[in-house]
């Protein structure tokens, strides 16, 4: 078990030591952002004074197609650092739990422990009353030990408050580990969710530059068939 | 120890008596434990009658009750730094990862949506058109516009997936600052037991000494109320726990303390006789790399049991320096400081500061 729990613990500082850093891959995927947005916003008002055969046309559909691209590269980076940070904290917290439901384990039979203690110290302390009866030099350690007694009592009491709380707080910690996992199954949704936009991304570009080339066969097959006709009639 | 004092004594000794038991955990408080218990008897029944035997079992119990005391607190102390050492764990200490939501482009459902409706109004446009290259343009529309409809779809099922994924990371968010609220305060309740069990270790230490005491004084008719027997010993002993010196001690094999010069082996024994004490020290010491000292000391020393907690003797060593040896009481029953001072000779060792274990 032990090693069970290193190995955890060694391959969760491995998966962290290799996690890029979230900011700067949210800096990158931001900046792809702004630089995607600023030419696909006008992209068809551009394209209308463009003609559809002038080279012109299709590298501004490819440029906003590679900014597309690259947008969505960046945010996959960011998606898979931030799912890789995430479920690092989940083993972590999922290591945390094991060894503190095995210490909550050990805290119940510290307590039982204590209450042992206290049952024989209270034994003890009947058991000096009774000779005081026969030797009075006895009083004074028999007080002292009445003092033990109480002592014990008091940490018998609060072993049973830590106990209940550690109790509480491992319950609080299951609650945490099931949010753990909610959190990543609904980042595997998000990194789903957006593998299947991305792809939309990449087929609507591809449409679009379909469609562009097929604006231009269409005007060139007009340009080609007008001189064939003029030859015709001459 | 005067020169330990700094360095926090109590917490030493107690490291030192961890390190010595070896062990830290619930079975070895509760191996001590039985050991007590067994030393103990029924020390409070036969106390009533009871004579040498009995004051022997309460110094043995006491020694047992110092130790189960040590071995407790040790384990309490490693159990506490365990824990402070958990609340570590970096989902205790910051926020936790929750990616941003601000990603996604704001105007690309935006965009989609506005190239949607053109392609739309451009289909149906030309709808009715039979021109060869219009139908062609039509087709190369729909086909864009198929693929626009499936990427809008796609942008609002990531929305709600990005919206799904901050919901749960808030709700995580909440509920990590609640643990960690619970464990902080837990591990909190860890430290006024341990002084609760030091106070218990002193009491118990306190109780046996007075219970040897009480039972070697003569039988009394039982006191007047209100009134408390001080009875003193019977002998001319001061009123000091003489197993807490007596007896034969060594240096730890491992997890030894020490000031100075570090001890290889250290072996003492101490004798008492009518107060009178006398005992033999023999040691090597580690002198620094290339010295030309003398590693081993020899010494004996003698004279009478004062009063304190702390015993103070003259020394004389095997080649004829004189100095001085104090013996200080550990917190548990089975440690002995010791200090010792000689008169400076050439390459040979003045001085050394260890802590023993009783054999």
């Amino acid at each position: 078990m032990k090693r069970v729990v290193v190995l955890g613990v060694l391959g969760l500082a491995i998966a962290l030591g290799q996690t890029p850093d979230l900011a700067s891959l949210e800096q990158t995927a931001q900046k792809r952002n702004t630089e995607w947005e600023s030419i696909a916003k006008d992209l068809s008002e551009r394209m209308a004074r463009i003609l559809p055969c002038d080279p012109r046309y299709a590298a501004g559909i490819t440029e906003v197609s590679r900014a597309s691209e690259a947008r969505l590269a960046a945010l996959a980076d960011y998606l898979r650092a931030a799912s890789a940070q995430a479920f690092a904290e989940t083993a972590t917290a999922k290591v945390l739990l094991n060894t503190e439901e095995r210490r909550a384990v050990e805290v119940a039979m510290e307590r039982a422990d204590t209450g042992k203690e206290q049952t024989a110290v209270d034994t003890q302390s009947d058991a000096l009353a009774q000779s005081v009866k026969q030797r009075s030099s006895l009083e004074e350690p028999r007080k002292l030990l009445e003092q033990i007694a109480a002592m014990v009592r008091q940490r018998a009491a609060a072993s049973e408050q830590q106990a209940s709380a550690l109790d509480a707080a491992v319950q609080m910690l299951r609650d945490l580990v099931t949010k753990f996992d909610a959190r990543d199954a609904a980042l595997r949704d998000e990194s789903i969710a957006f593998e299947a936009e991305r792809a939309r991304w990449n087929g609507y570009y591809a449409a679009r530059l379909a469609r562009a080339q097929t604006e231009c066969a269409i005007t060139q097959i007009g340009t080609q068939a007008a001189p064939a006709r003029s030859k015709g009639k001459q | 120890m005067r020169k330990y004092s700094h360095l926090g004594l109590s917490g030493m000794l107690i490291c030192c008596a961890a390190g010595l038991i070896a062990q830290t955990g619930r079975d070895a408080y509760r191996q001590a434990y039985d050991v007590w218990r067994k030393a103990h008897a029924d020390l409070e029944r036969d106390a009533a009658t009871g004579g040498p035997e009995q004051v022997a079992q309460a110094d043995r119990a006491g020694a047992a009750a110092a130790s189960f005391e040590a071995t407790r607190i040790a384990h309490l102390k490693s159990s506490a730094e365990e824990a402070a050492q958990r609340r570590q764990a970096i989902i205790f200490q910051t926020a936790l990862t929750r990616p941003s939501t601000d990603l996604e482009p704001q105007a690309a459902p935006g965009l989609v949506a506005g190239e949607l409706q053109t392609a739309a109004r451009t289909i149906a446009r030309f709808a009715d058109d039979k021109d060869r290259g219009i139908q062609q343009f039509r087709q190369a529309l729909e086909r864009e516009r198929v693929a626009l409809t499936a990427l809008s779809d796609s942008i609002q099922a990531s929305q709600k997936t990005v919206a799904a994924t901050s919901a749960a990371g808030a709700a995580l968010e909440g509920s990590r600052i609640k643990a960690a609220q619970a464990f902080g305060h837990q591990a909190a309740q860890l430290s006024p037991t341990m002084e609760q069990l030091e106070k218990e270790s002193a009491a118990w230490s306190d109780y046996y000494e007075k219970l040897a005491h009480a039972i070697q004084v003569t039988n009394a008719p039982p006191p007047p109320v209100n009134v408390i027997s001080a009875a003193p010993r019977t002998d001319s002993l001061p009123r000091v726990s003489l197993p807490r010196f007596v007896g034969a001690w060594t240096y730890p094999m491992v997890n030894g303390i020490f000031h100075g010069m570090q001890p290889e082996f250290v072996d003492l024994v101490i004798h008492e006789q009518g107060g009178h004490a006398d005992g033999t020290l023999y040691g090597r010491f580690k002198p620094p790399a290339g010295s030309a000292t003398d590693p081993v000391v020899r010494f004996d020393f003698q004279g009478d049991f004062s009063g304190t907690a702390t015993q103070k003797f003259t020394l004389v060593t095997s080649d004829g320096a004189q100095g001085t040896i104090e013996l200080i009481p550990g917190p548990a029953f089975n440690l002995l400081e010791v200090n010792f001072q000689t008169a400076p000779r050439v390459n040979r060792i003045r001085a050394a500061n260890f802590i023993l274990v009783k054999k």
